[in-house]
């Protein structure tokens, strides 16, 4: 969310909202955008409804406790709703592809 | 070449044989799990909260439908980095 938030002002000017989303509670979300001077919405799917709609769902058991989370991924979506750009995993750690991606939307208006 | 010499280039080679071994995709990693939404497809839609600190909000999809593109970024957890 960090790489997110340096990359923030280039996104928004190329008409791109960001929002964060993972199985946190809000007031825990509210917590760590604080924390880390983060300026978009951090969304909270509680249930992970949103998570697995998207096929995301992963377990994880540190320690041999099993945990549901959502997978690390980022969609870039146009204006119209379809789906532009993916990443995955390790990948959607930095969103340069994302800004990328974004500034040719824009080109195309 | 005196003896010490000679050890310090050996562990020297070893140290890089190791270092383009690491380097190398290790070939029984499984692969990543196919993705369920696909680029072209249409996204979704939901209704998450957000909590401002004052209140919680409701934010969907659609609001920014015909407004904005969105970088949707799905995150494991919040205070574990990245």
């Amino acid at each position: 969310m960090k790489a997110f938030q340096q990359n923030v002002a280039k996104l928004e000017a190329a008409d791109t909202q960001v929002l964060g989303v993972s199985m946190d509670s809000p007031f825990a979300n509210f917590n760590f955008a604080q924390q880390n001077g983060i300026s978009f919405p951090l969304l909270s799917d509680r249930d992970g409804t949103v998570v697995r709609e998207y096929g995301l769902e992963k377990e994880y058991a540190p320690g041999g406790v099993k945990m549901l989370s959502a997978r690390r991924a980022t969609f870039l979506i146009d204006k119209s709703g379809k789906v532009v750009e993916e990443q995955v995993d390790n990948d959607a750690i930095d969103p340069s592809k994302v800004v990328e991606a974004c500034e040719r939307q824009k080109l195309k208006g | 070449m005196p003896r010490i010499l000679m050890a310090t280039l050996l562990t020297l080679a070893m140290l890089l044989a190791a270092g383009g071994a690491a380097a190398r995709p290790p070939e029984d990693k499984p692969a990543p799990a196919p993705m369920k939404i696909k680029v072209g497809d249409l996204a979704p839609d939901f209704t998450l909260l957000d909590f401002d600190g004052k209140e919680l909000k409701k934010v969907s999809l659609h609001d920014y439908r015909g407004k904005k593109n969105v970088a949707l970024a799905f995150y494991v957890f919040a205070f574990t980095g990245g």
